[in-house]
């Protein structure tokens, strides 16, 4: 056979699984993550609106997540997996208490604007 | 190392996205949405194309394009999104798709605790504040949309900073990476199968090795169960004869769930404790946040309590002149 066709065949025969499954690379997954982060920090800088703002900020959890779980594949351990589950954890706090103040910022100025709270800015 | 992807195509795709995500910003010219969404596919298309093109011998499944496409295309119109509504409800399209993600990633556990955690109850919580705080529309509102809706905040620099980012972070790690192992296999489930005899037993009477009244032995002296993880052997106990050793079972391995509560349990428990402590001060912060403050005039109470106290006084007489007359 072939050599050059050989050597990937005996590294799937090696894993077992079938061709259609064959090895998407970590830097798949990176990218995902990089591109999910970047659309989520665009978010958060250009979209005044308080509840997308922090919608954004949950796009970046999600980003950090698939991070997370490709590398805990790709170290094959579940030590990252056990990290997403914090950070979901600490995602369901943030919305809690975020939501709960801009109810509250809302009904001080009426508008969920997060420019009427520039005087903040100092 | 070798080079993964062309730099070059990279920071032209990054910049092309860059323009199609600026052009599909918000704002009151509308036509300009569907072509910065156009722009921005055609870069991620070029990326992506970039990378399986790299690596020809490393075909991702189909499924993987399917969840990665709908994932960041559903990110994007969070993004772009002028509605609330509809940013928080194409956000539970990019869950689901990152869920279908992790389920490559062979972690069934965390893809489902996403979608039950993310898209069922922090987006409720969202969806809730959303419709809480909606003002009346007013009439130099254009759509029914608050001009902070349409208008962004300096969209070009977010757009440069972020691609720019985005650039730097995928030159770092497109400069060769390993593959992820696409066997359902992890590494040390030997160890872990040995504090699970419960298990291993259930496995071996369903494959016939266990004959009925055999279990898994126990040492005399420490109770500890008889799994060998080193030498890949089960010691079995009848009752009546001797103990039999047979040798580890080929199907024997750790499932996703199991893993990840080992892992867990055994090496990070403290994890769990801080979690818990999070949440009830998120639940504390929370209740106290959007507790209603009711302001009650201090007069107004006094001239309460006073019409309160005439009313009992009143009451108590009528009862006493009712006993009166009772006896009389």
């Amino acid at each position: 056979m072939n050599p050059v066709i050989a050597l990937p065949m005996s590294m799937l025969a090696q894993s077992g699984a079938p061709a259609v499954m064959a090895g998407p690379t970590l830097a798949h997954y990176l990218f995902i993550s990089a591109a999910m982060f970047a659309l989520g920090l665009i978010g958060f800088l250009t979209r005044r609106n308080l509840i997308v703002m922090f919608l954004c900020t949950e796009l970046m959890f999600q980003a950090a997540g698939i991070a997370l779980i490709a590398f805990s594949r790709f170290h094959l351990n579940h030590t990252g997996e056990t990290f997403v589950i914090f950070v979901l954890t600490v995602a369901a706090a943030e919305a809690a208490m975020a939501l709960a103040l801009v109810v509250l910022l809302f009904r001080r100025r009426e508008s969920l604007d997060a420019d009427t709270w520039d005087e903040m800015s100092g | 190392m070798e080079q993964f992807i062309h730099p070059l195509v990279l920071y032209a795709a990054c910049a092309l996205g860059a323009l199609g995500v600026y052009l599909a910003l918000p704002r009151r010219n509308k036509s300009l949405h569907v072509v910065g969404g156009l722009i921005a596919a055609i870069a991620g298309g070029i990326a992506i194309l970039g990378l399986t093109l790299a690596s020809v011998k490393d075909h991702p499944s189909i499924y993987f394009y399917i969840f990665a496409v709908v994932a960041l295309g559903g990110a994007l119109r969070v993004v772009t999104h002028p509605r609330p509504v509809y940013a928080a409800l194409f956000f539970i399209l990019t869950v689901i798709a990152t869920a279908g993600l992790f389920l490559l990633l062979s972690a069934e556990f965390m893809a489902f605790a996403l979608i039950i955690v993310y898209a069922g109850a922090i987006l409720i919580t969202y969806l809730f504040v959303i419709m809480l705080a909606t003002q009346a529309p007013t009439e130099d509102e254009y759509e029914g949309l608050a001009e902070y809706d349409l208008q962004g905040r300096e969209p070009l620099a977010a757009t440069v900073v972020g691609f720019v980012l985005l650039a730097a972070l995928s030159t770092m790690v497109f400069r060769g990476v390993g593959q992820v192992d696409a066997s359902h296999a992890t590494r040390n489930t030997d160890q872990a199968m040995a504090i699970m005899p419960g298990r291993v037993e259930t496995l071996l009477r369903r494959e016939g090795v266990l004959q009925p009244g055999e279990r898994i032995a126990q040492d005399q002296a420490t109770g500890r169960f008889l799994i060998d993880p080193v030498a890949r052997t089960v010691t079995l106990a009848s009752g009546t004869d001797s103990n039999r050793t047979i040798p580890w079972p080929a199907s024997l391995g750790v499932r996703n769930v199991e893993g990840l509560g080992v892992t867990l349990i055994g090496r990070h428990p403290g994890t769990i404790e801080i979690a818990g402590v999070i949440l009830l001060m998120a639940m504390l912060g929370a209740v106290v946040l959007s507790r209603k403050q009711v302001q009650v005039d201090e007069a107004e109470k006094g001239r309460q309590v006073r019409t309160l106290a005439q009313s009992l006084a009143q009451s108590t007489a009528d009862a006493r002149s009712v006993g009166r007359g009772g006896t009389a």
